[in-house]
């Protein structure tokens, strides 16, 4: 395991010890991971699609329950949390998902709305159901992310790139402590993934909020974040500042482990 | 592949596949039913058409029709609205609860999916009309029966229907709401229940479709509604004051169904606006335009509430139509719905009476029966797809290139399907006297409207670009038919068949209710005689041969995709 920069526990949003994943049928996703990611920070996940990394960022928001270690997101064990417990993190945890997640008939403001679901008590359909404090919320989060004029619109007419900007929004209502993304530019054309990374990155610095983002382009992750780590076949095989690494470091790290590296344009594979 | 070079011949047909086999083998066996039903009813076309000539004479003395009547009409008209739309909605209410207990992504234990599942497909066992002649025993005459016939045997379909759009919903949404914090409840309300909402919206109008059809010929078994009415005029040979109610129906049906597919259209449709349907006018491409700079406006004025598009103001004024009628049907039936609620524990008791069934007193008129039912079903189904197919090509639009010619077929064959099989029957056997062979002929042209429709639907489906290719080689019309069209529009239609043969199954198993012949005939009698017993055992062979159709219907569709 690569010792980590960061090591203390103190201050630390989220806490990983030993973690491993197997599936039921026989894949083990995540072997042996450990790492501490400070209050505040801005960490990159990268590797190969199959490496992990969106395993560890769904067990670290419930989603997925860990075979063995400890993941304690917030100062909560989330292996164990079940119920109003497991609420209780994920309420603080916001999570971008590659497909965005939005309800496609539904209004961008009620999808940024529905942030709220782990707060507000019933269930809520139509905008009209949510207090009014809450509605002008969503509006002045759908006005950070660029959209207030698409409040009204049905998610289902925006662009794919307006569609991860509108669940960033939804995730900000949220106020997370957190934030896990997951792949958020995966299925972005390069343009919109730029614009959606420099939204991530500006919300990190301005409300100081920790950020986990998975990434499999290294040549996105290594402008744009504080700290990259890197899976391979559900191992850790990199950990350092961003500023530390280059392009062909990475490459060399990946090398070094014997495995291939997570770059997917064919120039580098053949490099 | 790897080829093989020099040695063996070559191969210039395709090697036999199992599944061809097993096609082939079910192809024989409809064709060998078909003659066998053909042959031991009796049938002739020489009898089928001196049929027609009865029929024609009869329908000769049906006009004019004679609206003398007018109030008594009407008003069991209404009456047939009322039970269909009280009976829909009460089964659409019910099945929210089971279908999401049954959807795979929703309901909280498999064990719970499992009951929901099968008391889903067992309200679909027993046809409503036979539920609805029980419950005439227990409640009386009146639309009560026929209210809760309608509700219970709807709720196979609607619920199986629900529970499909249910696991249709992406999972991704509930992921993200999931991921807040919710709660599963509000999960399921906020991010399931939109997605699957249209389309259960459909359901309920495509049932309400099919209902309005059940409910007007449930009143040949005092049932309630206007079966009653036609019933009454045929029998004491008023047959003017019969066409007068059946033209009634046929405006009902027609009307109803118009209405089901314009709204299924539109909320069914790509379009993220459900005023832009399927050909977009001048005026619609303005509305939703217009809904736009109204959404961007509001947004603008940072409103806290959507704006009053024309698009909600459609969708929310048309919930309060529907909800309005709700509330007149329920208001105006006269139902004692809470009334017999005493009763209904002898509702539960007659379906139990139906237990255990009794199959050897009546056992040599059971089998003839059955036996009837399932001849009648082959003979109408053969005989039906005979007609429906010319008609299907006739009616497709991108096949026949006269507009004229498609829009004629197409009016002809909703007009034909505007009356339900069992008033066809109801006036063949009028017309030609009790027997298999009227039961028989009024269930081939309602297959033969029904199928070609459906046939028609399948070969406007076919991709266009093989059709363009075989054009491009120079291949003719005929050509580029059978070898572009056809193809791609058989598993379709095969499938189809079956499930023609299916419908035809249970319809052939009521048609002896008006006495068209087949195992009706021995059911309504043995209720009559309280011998509930042997009911029970019709019901379950009944349910046991449309079963074994349906296995055989899926079996096909798998071994076609």
């Amino acid at each position: 395991m690569t010792s980590s920069p960061w090591g203390s526990d103190s201050g630390a949003a989220v806490s990983v010890a030993s973690l491993s994943k197997r599936f039921p049928n026989g894949t083990l996703a995540l072997d042996d991971v450990s790492f501490d990611v400070p209050e505040g920070q801005v960490l990159a996940l990268i590797g190969l699609s199959g490496s992990g990394k969106s395993t560890l960022l769904r067990i670290l928001n419930g989603l997925h329950r860990p075979t063995g270690g400890t993941a304690r997101v917030l100062g909560v064990e989330v292996g164990g949390a079940r119920g109003a417990q497991l609420r209780d993190v994920r309420r603080h945890v916001g999570f971008v998902f590659q497909q965005f997640g939005l309800v496609g008939r539904a209004t961008c403001m009620e999808n940024v709305l529905m942030g709220t679901l782990g707060r507000v008590r019933g269930p809520r359909l139509g905008v009209r159901t949510y207090p009014v404090a809450l509605r002008r919320e969503a509006l002045d989060q759908l006005e950070r992310v660029g959209l207030a004029s698409a409040a009204f619109q049905r998610a289902d007419t925006l662009s794919g790139g307006q569609m991860q900007r509108v669940a960033i929004a939804r995730s900000l209502m949220q106020h997370p402590a957190l934030l896990l993304a997951d792949e958020p530019v995966a299925s972005l054309d390069p343009e919109s993934s730029a614009q959606v990374l420099e939204l991530i990155g500006r919300i990190a610095r301005e409300d100081s909020r920790t950020v986990i983002c998975t990434l499999h382009q290294v040549e996105l992750a290594l402008g744009w974040s504080d700290r990259i780590v890197g899976l391979q076949a559900g191992r850790l095989v990199l950990d350092r500042p961003a500023t530390e690494l280059s392009l062909d470091s990475v490459m060399e790290v990946y090398r070094r482990t014997g495995g291939e590296a997570p770059v997917e344009t064919p120039q580098l594979q053949t490099a | 592949m790897t080829a093989i070079v020099g040695g063996a011949p070559a191969r210039i047909a395709p090697p036999v596949q199992g599944r061809q086999v097993v096609l082939t083998v079910i192809a024989t066996a409809f064709l060998g039913g078909f003659a066998w039903s053909w042959l031991s009813l009796d049938m002739s076309l020489l009898s089928f058409f001196s049929g027609l000539g009865d029929v024609r004479s009869l329908v000769g003395r049906m006009l004019p029709p004679d609206f003398s009547d007018w109030r008594n009409v009407l008003s069991a008209t209404l009456e047939t609205l009322w039970m269909a739309l009280i009976g829909t909605f009460v089964s659409a209410v019910v099945c929210v609860p089971l279908a999401f207990g049954a959807a795979r992504n929703t309901t909280p234990h498999p064990a719970v999916r499992l009951v929901c599942r099968g008391f889903i497909s067992l309200t679909r066992a027993v046809p409503e009309i036979i539920l609805a002649a029980l419950f005439v025993f227990v409640l009386s005459i009146g639309p009560l029966p026929g209210v809760l016939a309608i509700a219970i045997h709807s709720i196979g379909m609607i619920g199986k229907l629900f529970a499909d759009a249910i696991e249709q919903a992406q999972p991704t949404p509930k992921e993200a709401v999931l991921s807040v914090g919710a709660r599963r409840f509000q999960t399921t309300i906020s991010s399931i229940l939109p997605q699957a909402l249209p389309s259960m919206i459909a359901t309920a109008m495509y049932r309400l479709e099919i209902n309005i059809r059940a409910s007007s010929v449930l009143g040949l078994v005092g049932a309630g509604g206007i079966g009653f009415v036609i019933q009454g005029a045929l029998r004491s040979l008023d047959y003017q004051a019969a066409l007068a109610a059946v033209s009634m129906v046929f405006v009902l049906v027609t009307m109803i169904e118009l209405l089901s597919s314009r709204v299924r259209q539109s909320l069914l449709g790509e379009n993220t606006n459900i005023l832009a349907v399927r050909r977009e006018s001048a005026w619609s491409r303005r509305m939703v335009m217009r809904d736009a700079a109204l959404n961007r406006g509001a947004a603008e004025e940072k409103r806290l509430s959507p704006p009053w598009t024309s698009e909600r103001l459609l969708r929310s004024g048309s919930a309060v139509i529907a909800a309005i009628f709700i509330v007149v049907a329920f208001i105006l039936v006269d139902m004692p719905l809470l009334g017999a609620l005493p009763k209904y524990p002898d509702l539960v008791r007659v379906l139990g009476d139906l237990f255990p069934p009794d199959f050897s007193t009546a056992r040599d008129e059971l089998i003839k029966g059955m036996r009837e039912s399932v001849q009648i079903a082959f003979v109408a189904t053969g005989l039906g797809l005979f007609v429906a197919f010319p008609l299907a090509v006739l009616a497709s639009r991108n096949i026949v290139v006269r507009r004229a010619v498609v829009l004629g077929t197409r009016i002809v064959l909703l007009l034909l399907r505007g009356i339900p099989e069992l008033i066809v029957a109801v006036i063949f056997v009028s017309a030609m006297g009790l027997g298999p062979v009227p039961g028989t002929l009024a269930l081939t042209i309602v297959t033969a409207t029904f199928a070609a429709k459906l046939f028609a639907d399948a070969l406007e489906e076919v991709d266009p670009s093989p059709r363009e290719a075989l054009i491009a080689v120079g291949a003719s019309r005929k050509q580029e038919f059978v070898s572009a069209v056809l193809p791609q529009a058989l598993p379709a239609i095969l499938g189809q068949v079956l499930y023609v043969l299916d419908v035809n199954l249970r319809s052939s198993t009521v048609l002896g209710i008006v006495g068209g012949g087949g195992i009706g005939f021995l059911l309504l009698g043995s209720m009559r005689v309280l011998e509930y017993e042997t009911t029970g055992a019709i019901v379950i062979s009944i349910f046991v041969i449309v079963y074994a159709i349906e296995l055989v219907g899926s079996l096909v569709r798998r071994l076609l995709r």
